[in-house]
């Protein structure tokens, strides 16, 4: 009998547990999702497009060929040229830039003054929430487009102007990145009220928790209950929010400059290139020319919404 | 000797839509150094809010301290400032919660939970508060800490959440542990553990503590000294073993009766207290057990009584005060207690 406990006792397992780490199990359950890889590998490509985009376009995409407008595609330029004789092909590939610096810039920025907003309406609650809550829903009331347009075509003028009256900005604004500048204002200021709300209502349900209250007890001071242990828990949401933005903030820059108030010629946008290209649609018939710069753009909003989705299912704690 | 908590007269209500809820009604009680006090009631009689009460964390709004004192270790914490309330909790009263699921962060490693109140009570560095957490957990009768360390709250059992929220508790050295039901979550078993291993710390750290629970078994096993509450108030108070032997409040003799007993027969119904707590919303006129109560005299509708004392440190609040060690067997109170000394 003796024996039969002591050899019981000697089964019982003396190696220490194996723990995963989250990331591991996070990306084991991520890799599953085909879709989601490949638009991670989509995105991968045009970041590496965009960054490297002056070594890998055959020409600048300001460099015109006059003697070559209007051609169709040949070997010297794959999709043809314009009305002024600009690569195509090569304005599609720094049209990558022009894309992966507004769209995670803007999303980024939108991201911050969404969180530091929430965060703040749903942790202290009373005139805070009111206050940031109502400017929110009069955000929300305008289409955002429209209300990016607004913003754009109201403050792009006065804001170059400005630069230019500074002598160090000048070159800056010469380059052409300084209607950047508005887009990604505009933008930002038109995504941050979405990402407040999801961070305000995680918050309001977090508070509740019994865990929040076990680390008042601790002792644990307000800002650091907000910082370590509020905010973690909401990074679910806020990631995948970040990634479906991120192909929102993609089409939206393409909208505004295809409406012509986004980024202006000669700086590569897609949105600009489908409405400088779109009288080639018919008369000379040309509509690659359109539809490229449409496709591509359509190609890596997809990208990051597989990218969210996949994401949404391997963060999501329910699915585990 | 002047003890280092001593709570006199606190009121805590909830003023909520539906109306005032009159959770806590004016209780007073002390909890000597060293000493373990046991604080027993059914649920909704007001003993999780007086703990809350005790650290200034009643959610507000819509709850409120209306009255009285909390003074520890001499000091009135209604009126300490919120940074110094900070600095008391989990430092100098520490608390141990219910649910040991829910108490902790799940998306935060048990280390960085263990040795967030060293780091800010203590002001550690992360490499001392690892080697305290080690040490803790080792203490506190979990193998393989360094393992654990890295844990997340969702791959321990509940035993061993408890166990570790027992280490966080004392990784600051309190005076005053609370332990807020801290086994009704857990299986009887691992209760009894538990149970073991704070009356273990208790011997090797001498911290006060104040247990909060249901089980007259656990208390029993623990307290040298018994709060009843019911309906927000001290019914009926004493050392362990006058009290158990000589309830004098009509609710602790209920309380006693309604334990389910092996050397009773199976057929023997269970003496359940009839009836349900009161509504403390619109609270009663007179002694608020009375619509329950078997002894009630008419001064009972009109009167709330006082703590009377009825023996050596024992006071009950009723004006009949019945002696109701006779309707329970001598024999019945030895299987009350969970013979874990020495285990």
């Amino acid at each position: 009998m003796a024996e039969i406990v002591a050899s019981t006792r000697s089964a019982i397992p003396q190696e220490p547990p194996r723990r995963y780490s989250p990331m591991a199990e996070f990306w084991q359950r991520f890799s599953q999702n085909v879709l989601a890889v490949l638009g991670l590998l989509i995105i991968i490509a045009f970041l590496f497009v965009g960054l490297f985009a002056p070594w890998l376009a055959p020409y600048s995409h300001t460099d015109q060929d006059l003697a070559n407008t209007e051609a169709s595609p040949s070997l010297a330029h794959p999709l043809g040229t314009d009305r002024v004789g600009r690569d195509q092909f090569s304005r599609l590939i720094w049209g990558a830039r022009t894309a992966l610096i507004v769209a995670p810039t803007s999303v980024i920025i939108g991201l911050t003054l969404g969180l530091l907003l929430g965060s703040a309406a749903g942790y202290f609650g009373g005139w805070v929430d009111t206050i940031i809550m109502r400017i929110s829903d009069v955000l929300f009331a305008f289409p955002g487009l429209l209300f990016a347009m607004l913003i754009a075509s109201t403050l792009q003028p006065r804001i170059e102007s400005w630069l230019l009256s500074i002598e160090a900005a000048k070159p800056f604004v010469r380059s052409g990145y300084a209607e950047f500048f508005v887009v990604i204002a505009a933008l930002s200021l038109v995504g941050w009220p979405g990402i407040a709300r999801i961070i305000r209502g995680q918050i309001l349900t977090l508070r509740e928790q019994p865990f929040i209250e076990a680390a008042q007890a601790v002792g644990v001071p307000s800002w650091r209950i907000l910082t370590h242990h509020l905010l973690p828990n909401a990074l679910t949401p806020i990631i995948v929010s970040l990634s479906m933005g991120m192909g929102g903030a993609i089409l939206a820059e393409s909208t505004l400059s295809f409406y012509g108030i986004g980024i202006q010629p000669p700086t590569a946008s897609w949105g600009a290139m489908i409405i400088n290209n779109f009288q080639f649609w018919r008369t000379p018939s040309a509509p690659w020319m359109v539809w490229a710069p449409g496709l591509t753009v359509g190609v890596l909003v997809f990208a990051f919404n597989f990218v969210g989705d996949g994401l949404n299912e391997a963060l999501n704690p329910r699915r585990s | 000797m002047t003890p280092l908590l001593d709570v006199r007269d606190l009121e805590t209500r909830f003023f909520t839509r539906a109306g005032t809820v009159h959770a806590v009604n004016g209780i007073s009680f002390s909890v000597n150094e060293g000493e373990t006090v046991g604080m027993v009631g059914e649920s909704g009689s007001g003993k999780s809010v007086t703990a809350l009460s005790l650290l200034r964390l009643i959610p507000s709004p819509p709850g409120r301290i209306t009255k009285g004192e909390i003074l520890f270790g001499g000091r009135d914490l209604r009126n300490v400032d919120l940074g110094a309330m900070r600095a008391i909790r989990g430092h100098e009263i520490a608390m141990v919660f219910q649910d040991p699921m829910s108490a902790f962060n799940p998306i935060l490693t048990i280390e960085r939970q263990l040795t967030e109140g060293m780091r800010v009570h203590l002001g550690m560095s992360a490499q001392q508060a690892r080697k305290r957490a080690l040490d803790l957990l080792d203490m506190v009768g979990i193998a393989h800490p360094e393992a654990q360390l890295c844990s997340y709250p969702h791959q321990l059992s509940g035993g061993m959440r408890q166990r570790v929220m027992i280490a966080m508790a004392l990784s600051c050295s309190p005076k005053l542990l609370i332990a807020d039901e801290p086994t009704t979550a857990l299986d009887v078993t691992i209760q009894a553990q538990i149970v073991d291993l704070i009356q273990r710390l208790k011997r090797e750290l001498g911290m006060a503590i104040l247990w909060i629970t249901h089980d007259l078994g656990v208390t029993a096993a623990l307290a040298d000294r018994l709060l009843v509450m019911y309906a927000g108030q001290i019914v009926e108070e004493g050392p362990l073993r006058p009290l158990y032997a000589d309830p004098r409040h009509p609710y602790t003799i209920g309380l006693l009766q309604s334990i389910p007993r092996l050397d009773r027969g199976r057929q023997d119904k269970l003496n359940p207290i009839e009836g349900a707590p009161p509504d403390l919303v619109t609270y009663p006129v007179g002694c608020p057990f009375t619509p329950r109560c078997p002894f009630a005299i008419p001064q009972c509708h009109t009167e709330d009584p006082p703590l009377m004392e009825v023996g050596m440190g024992q006071a009950a609040a009723c004006w009949v005060r019945p002696h109701g060690g006779e309707l329970l067997r001598p024999q019945s109170i030895q299987t009350v207690e969970i013979p874990s000394q020495g285990s």
